[in-house]
C-alpha cells in the first residue's frame, strides 16, 4: 500500500502519459535573477521593473495552481529566474504546499539565508535543486558576475543538508566551467551527493545579456568533457564509489526521469516530444503563458484567460501538430543524440530540422565509441 | 475514527494517492497509494466513522461476505493507524 516516492513516481508518470493527463509542471515564478550568467536562456535583471510589472501576481499564481491541481497536476517545480527574489515566495510556496503537490525548488542558492533554510525545514519540499556555476569564486565571477555567489551557494547547500532537506546539486557545462568537473565532483562527493551534469546549453528563449551559444562547448569539447567524466567514474567505481554523476536537463529534469519515458508507446501516434512535454507535462512562464516546455515559446495558450484546464487541452492539441523530425528518426546516430522538438526549434527555428550542433555531437560520440571498441 | 487533518486524497492518473500537506510532510515523509476500496474507506473516514460503518460501506459496494469485509477493514484501519493517519 505504501511505496517510496521513487518507486511510485515511475508508475504515476507512465500512467499519466498513457492517459494523456497532466501530472508534472514547472511554474517559472519570475524571469528575473540576481546573477547574470553568460549562458542563461531566460533571465532578466533583478531590477528590471518592466519585467517585474508583467510577472503574475501572488493571487494569479495561486489561482493557476488550484486550477492546475484540479486538472491533475501532482509534481510541481518552482523555477525562475531566481525564485527567492520574489518577495511573496514564502506566501506562494506555503499556499502551494497546502494544495496537495509534490514540490521541488530550483534555485541558484545565493539568496538562501539560514532563516530561509529553517523555514523550509519546517515545511520541506521534496527536493531543493541547486546549480553550481563553478568550483571557485574566480569561476563564479567569470560565469555569473558574482564571486561571493560561490561562498553563499556552498553555505546554502550545507545548511540545507544539515537540516535534512533533500538537496541536489548540478552544474552547467560551458567554457567557464569546462575544466572544473573534478573540483565540482569533489564538492559533491564530500557531501555524499551526486553531481548532475547539464550538458546541453540551449540558445536563448529570452534574455538580453547572455550568449549561450557563444559560451557553450563545441561538440568536440563536450565529447572530451564526457570522456573525462566517464574516466573519473570508472576510476571511482574501482574504488567502490558508484553513481557519482547523472546527465540532467537544465530546464526540467523531472519531465524525463526514467528510460521508460523515452520509449515511445507502441499504440500511440508518433508524438514529436520524446518526453512528457505537451502530453503530461507543461510549463507556465513568469508572464502567464502555458507552454509544453521552458525552452519553447510556441505553441502557447493562455490559462489566465481560458482557465487552466481549457488552456491545457488546447495546448495538448497544438502539440499533436508539431512535426516529428524524420531525418532524426532515421539517423544511425539517434541513440547517441538528445534531440527533441524544443532543442531542434531553438537550434534551427524548425521543429523537424536536424540541428548541426546535436548532429556533430552524436557523430563524435559514435566515432569515439567505435574507436574504443576497436 | 477520523482521518487527521493535513492529508489529501487525490486521484492521479487512475491511481489513488494520499499526499501530506504543509508541515505534515515532516512527519509523513512519502506518498501513499490506496486501492479503490482503500480510497472509498478513506473518504468515509474523512467524515468520521466506526469500523462497523466501514464494513457496511464495503458490503454495499462490493459483493463479498461480511467476514472478509471485517478482516479487510481491520487490516486497513490497522495500517493507517500505524502510520498515524487517524485520530
Amino acid at each position: 500500500m505504501s511505496l517510496r516516492w521513487g518507486e511510485l513516481y515511475s508508475q504515476l508518470i507512465s500512467g499519466a502519459r498513457e492517459r494523456k493527463e497532466l501530472i508534472s509542471a514547472s511554474f517559472e515564478l519570475t524571469a528575473r535573477c540576481n546573477l547574470q550568467c553568460k549562458m542563461c536562456y531566460v533571465s532578466h535583471s533583478v531590477n528590471d521593473l518592466k519585467t517585474k510589472a508583467k510577472e503574475l501576481t501572488t493571487a494569479e499564481w495561486i489561482r493557476l495552481a488550484e486550477e492546475a491541481r484540479d486538472a491533475g497536476l501532482l509534481f510541481l517545480t518552482l523555477t525562475g529566474g531566481e525564485v527567492f527574489i520574489r518577495e511573496d515566495f514564502k506566501t506562494i510556496y506555503e499556499k502551494f504546499m497546502q494544495m496537495g503537490f509534490v514540490i521541488q525548488i530550483y534555485t541558484n542558492g545565493t539568496l538562501l539565508t539560514k532563516d530561509h533554510v529553517n523555514w523550509l525545514a519546517s515545511i520541506p519540499p521534496s527536493k531543493v535543486s541547486i546549480t553550481l556555476y563553478g568550483a571557485s569564486r574566480k569561476t563564479y565571477q567569470e560565469v555569473t558576475g558574482y564571486a561571493e555567489g560561490f561562498d553563499k551557494t556552498i553555505r546554502a547547500i550545507d545548511d540545507l543538508l544539515a537540516k535534512g532537506i533533500t538537496t541536489e546539486i548540478k552544474t552547467t557545462v560551458i567554457q567557464g566551467t569546462r575544466y572544473e568537473f573534478d573540483a565540482l565532483l569533489d564538492i559533491a562527493l564530500q557531501r555524499k551527493l551526486q553531481l548532475g551534469i547539464v550538458n546541453y546549453v540551449s540558445p536563448n528563449r529570452e534574455c538580453s545579456h547572455s550568449d549561450p551559444v557563444g559560451n557553450r562547448l563545441s561538440s568536440q569539447e563536450l565529447l572530451q568533457y564526457e570522456i573525462h567524466m566517464s574516466e573519473r567514474e570508472q576510476q571511482l567505481t574501482a574504488e567502490n564509489i558508484k553513481d557519482i554523476t547523472k546527465i540532467t536537463d537544465a530546464v526540467t529534469e523531472e519531465v524525463m526521469p526514467a528510460k521508460l519515458d523515452v520509449v515511445r508507446l507502441k499504440d500511440t501516434p508518433a508524438l514529436a516530444f520524446p518526453c512528457l512535454a505537451g502530453t503530461s507535462a507543461a510549463w507556465v512562464t513568469w508572464d502567464g503563458r502555458l507552454l509544453p516546455c521552458g525552452l519553447l515559446d510556441i505553441p502557447e495558450t493562455n490559462p489566465l484567460e481560458k482557465g487552466f484546464k481549457a488552456a491545457w487541452e488546447e495546448l495538448k492539441n497544438k502539440c499533436t501538430l508539431i512535426p516529428v523530425c524524420k531525418e532524426c528518426q532515421e539517423c544511425k546516430y539517434q541513440s547517441l543524440c538528445e534531440h527533441c522538438p524544443a532543442r531542434l526549434f531553438r537550434e534551427t527555428g524548425y521543429y523537424d530540422q536536424p540541428a548541426p550542433y546535436l548532429c556533430e555531437l552524436a557523430q563524435s560520440r559514435s566515432v569515439y565509441k567505435d574507436r574504443m571498441k576497436a | 475514527m477520523k482521518i487527521r487533518d493535513g492529508f489529501m486524497l487525490r486521484e492521479i492518473a487512475g491511481q489513488w494517492v494520499v499526499v501530506p500537506l504543509g508541515e505534515k510532510v515532516v512527519e509523513f515523509n512519502g506518498i501513499m497509494t490506496l486501492s479503490q476500496s482503500g480510497a472509498l474507506l478513506w473518504q468515509v473516514l474523512e467524515k468520521n466513522a466506526s469500523e462497523e460503518d466501514l464494513v457496511e460501506v464495503i458490503l454495499k459496494e462490493y459483493t463479498i461476505d461480511k467476514e472478509t469485509a471485517e478482516t479487510d477493514v481491520r487490516e486497513f484501519v490497522s495500517i493507517i493507524r500505524e502510520k498515524n493517519l487517524i485520530n
